[in-house]
C-alpha cells in the first residue's frame, strides 16, 4: 500500500495491526510507580475532599480534632490533588507517552525510579507537614521551603529524563505532544521558583500580585501544557485516527506560550494593583481564547466519522467530556476577567467551581483516560471491569456536574449578595447552605468514581499477568 | 523580615522576559524547520505506530 493511500484510509482502518504485547522494546518501570502510587493518593485525598466539603455542610464537623480541621485540611486536600494525584499521573503518562514518540528508549529507567521515589517521599512529606500545621499560608505554595527544595531537584531529574530522551530521539520532526511536555518542564521550572521562593521575599500587595500570577500559572502553564500534551497523544491513540492538524495544534501550542504568562493578575482586578497592568491581565486572558479554541477545534475535528467510538470507549468518554470542560472552563476565565463580571464573582464559591472544572473536569479526566489506557499495555494485561470504568465515569461526570454548576450558580447569588451594602455577612453564609449540601451530594458521587477508578486499576495491576492471564482464559 | 520586594519583582520581570524571548526564539525556529509548512502533518500519522516502540506499525505495513 502506498504512503498517501495509507494516510487516506487511516481514520477508517488501523493504522498498524496490533502488537504483541511482549514486542515492547519500553521497560515502563517508572511509569509504574507514579501511576501507582498517584492513584492511590487520589484515593486519600479525596477523602480529605469529602471531610472539606462536610464541614460546609456540617461546620463543627471532626472540629475539635486539630489536625482534622478546615485550616490543615484544605492545603492537604489542595497539595494532594495537585501534586500527589494529578501531577504525578501526569509525570507517569510523559514517562509512557515520550519514549514512544520519539521511539526509543526512556534516556534512564534508573533515574527515572529515583525520580519516583523522591515524589513519594516529598508527597508523604507533605501530608506529615500540613496536618501538622507546618504551612508558608501562601496559596498552592503552602509546603514547607524543604520540600519545596525536594520539588525542585526531583523536577529536575524527571527533565532531565524526558530531555534526555527527546535528545537522543529517531524522528527529527516532533509531534505536538513532546513541544507541550518540554513547555511543562521549563514553564513548571520558572512558575514553581517563582511561587514558591520569590513570594518569601515580598510582602503585602506585591506579594500577593506574584503569589496570584504562580497560582494561575500552576494551572496554566504547568497542568495546562502536560494535560494538552495527554490529549493530543490520547485522542488519536484511543480512537485509532490521525489528529485533525498538526499545523493547528502548533499554532495552539505558540499562542499559548506568548498569551498564557500574563493572565494570573487577573485575581488581583479591583484590587490595589495599577490599572494598567489590569487591562493588561484583562487583554491577555481574552486572548486565551486562541490558544483554547485551536486545541478544541482540533480535538472535535479529530473525532470527526468516530463518535460512534464513544459508547464502548471509556477512555474516549473522559477524553472528550474533558475536551468539554476545557472548553467550558477556559471561556469561564476570559471572562471572569472582565472587570464587571469579576465584581460578582471575584472570591465567591464560583472560584472554587471554576478550579474544579479545570483541574478535575479538563485534565484529571485525560489524566484518568490515559491512565485507563496505558495501565493495561504497561501491566501486560487487561481492564480487570469494563462495566467498573464506565460506572467510574458516569460518577465523576454526574457528581463533577452537581458540583461545577451549584457553584458557579452559587458563586453569583453570593456576589450579588456581597454587593449589597444592606445584607449582613452572616446572612449571605447562611444563604449557601443549599449549595454547600449539593457540594457535599456531589462530593460523594465524584468520590465514588475516584474508588471505582483507583480499585479498577490497582485490581488490574494486582490480577493476573500475561501468560497467567491467557491460561485462564483458555480455561474459561 | 527584611523585604526584597524590587529583586523579587526584578525576578518575576526577567522571568517574564525569559518565557517571552525563549518562545519567541523557539516560534522562529520552529517556523524555519517546517513545522507550518506543507510537510508538517507527517508527525500525526507516525505517532500513531509508536505504541509497541520503534517502528514496528511501519515494518508491519
Amino acid at each position: 500500500m502506498q504512503k498517501e493511500e495509507l494516510i487516506q484510509n487511516v481514520g477508517e482502518t488501523p493504522v498498524a495491526p496490533a502488537a504483541k504485547r511482549s514486542d515492547s522494546i519500553h521497560d515502563d518501570t517508572t511509569a509504574k510507580i507514579f501511576i501507582a502510587s498517584s492513584v492511590s493518593y487520589f484515593v486519600i485525598v479525596g477523602l480529605v475532599a469529602l471531610i472539606i466539603a462536610a464541614k460546609f455542610s456540617m461546620p463543627s464537623f471532626l472540629g475539635s480534632v486539630q489536625y482534622l480541621t478546615y485550616g490543615r485540611m484544605r492545603p492537604l486536600h489542595v497539595n494532594g490533588m495537585l501534586f500527589g494525584w494529578l501531577l504525578a499521573a501526569d509525570m507517569g503518562l510523559m514517562f509512557y507517552v515520550v519514549p514512544r514518540l520519539c521511539g526509543v528508549k526512556l534516556w534512564s529507567e534508573k533515574l527515572g525510579i529515583a525520580t519516583g521515589i523522591l515524589w513519594n517521599a516529598i508527597i508523604l512529606g507533605a501530608v506529615v507537614s500540613l496536618v501538622m500545621g507546618w504551612n508558608q499560608g501562601l496559596e498552592y505554595a503552602e509546603l514547607p521551603t524543604l520540600l519545596d527544595v525536594g520539588v525542585v531537584v526531583a523536577w529536575i531529574m524527571f527533565g532531565a529524563n524526558i530531555f534526555g530522551t527527546i535528545a537522543t530521539r529517531k524522528y527529527n520532526a516532533m509531534y505536538v505532544s513532546l513541544w507541550y511536555a518540554m513547555g511543562t518542564i521549563l514553564w513548571t521550572a520558572f512558575v514553581y521558583l517563582t511561587g514558591n521562593f520569590a513570594t518569601l521575599f515580598t510582602t503585602g500587595v506585591n506579594q500577593a500580585n506574584l503569589n496570584w500570577m504562580y497560582v494561575h500559572n500552576a494551572v496554566g502553564l504547568i497542568f495546562t501544557p502536560v494535560g494538552l500534551a495527554i490529549a493530543y497523544y490520547f485522542i488519536p491513540r484511543v480512537s485509532n485516527n490521525p489528529l485533525y492538524s498538526h499545523k493547528l495544534s502548533m499554532i495552539g501550542f505558540w499562542s499559548l506560550a506568548f498569551v498564557y504568562v500574563w493572565t494570573g493578575a487577573h485575581h488581583m482586578l479591583h484590587g490595589p494593583i495599577s490599572q494598567w497592568l489590569q487591562t493588561i491581565t484583562i487583554v491577555f486572558s481574552v486572548m486565551l481564547l486562541i490558544p483554547v479554541w485551536a486545541a478544541v477545534y482540533n480535538f472535535i475535528s479529530t473525532m470527526r466519522g468516530q463518535w460512534h467510538q464513544l459508547r464502548e470507549n471509556v477512555s474516549l468518554k473522559f477524553l472528550m467530556s474533558g475536551v468539554v470542560f476545557y472548553l467550558l472552563t477556559c471561556f469561564q476565565g476570559p471572562m471572569h476577567s472582565l472587570r464587571a463580571v469579576n465584581a460578582i464573582v471575584s472570591k465567591t464559591d464560583w472560584i472554587p467551581g471554576h478550579a474544579h472544572m479545570a483541574v478535575l473536569g479538563a485534565f484529571s479526566f485525560f489524566a484518568i483516560a490515559g491512565t485507563y489506557h496505558v495501565v493495561p499495555l504497561i501491566f501486560k494485561t487487561k481492564l480487570y471491569s469494563e462495566a467498573l470504568a464506565n460506572w467510574s465515569f458516569w460518577l465523576f461526570l454526574i457528581g463533577g456536574l452537581g458540583f461545577f454548576v451549584t457553584l458557579w450558580l452559587g458563586g453569583f447569588w453570593q456576589g450579588w449578595q456581597w454587593n449589597n451594602p444592606a445584607i449582613p455577612f452572616i446572612d449571605t453564609v447562611v444563604a449557601l447552605k443549599p449549595v454547600w449540601h449539593v457540594r457535599l451530594g456531589s462530593g460523594f458521587l465524584m468520590f465514588g468514581g475516584i474508588i471505582t477508578f483507583a480499585y479498577n486499576i490497582l485490581a488490574t495491576i494486582l490480577g493476573p499477568k500475561g501468560e497467567e492471564m491467557e491460561a485462564n482464559v483458555a480455561v474459561a | 523580615m527584611t523585604d526584597y520586594t524590587y529583586p523579587s519583582v526584578y525576578f518575576a520581570y526577567f522571568f517574564f522576559f525569559i518565557v517571552f524571548s525563549g518562545a519567541a526564539f523557539f516560534f522562529f525556529k520552529t517556523y524555519k524547520q517546517g513545522y507550518f509548512g506543507k510537510d508538517s502533518e507527517e508527525a500525526k500519522h507516525r505517532m500513531l505506530d509508536d505504541e509497541m516502540g520503534g517502528d514496528y506499525g511501519r515494518k508491519q505495513k
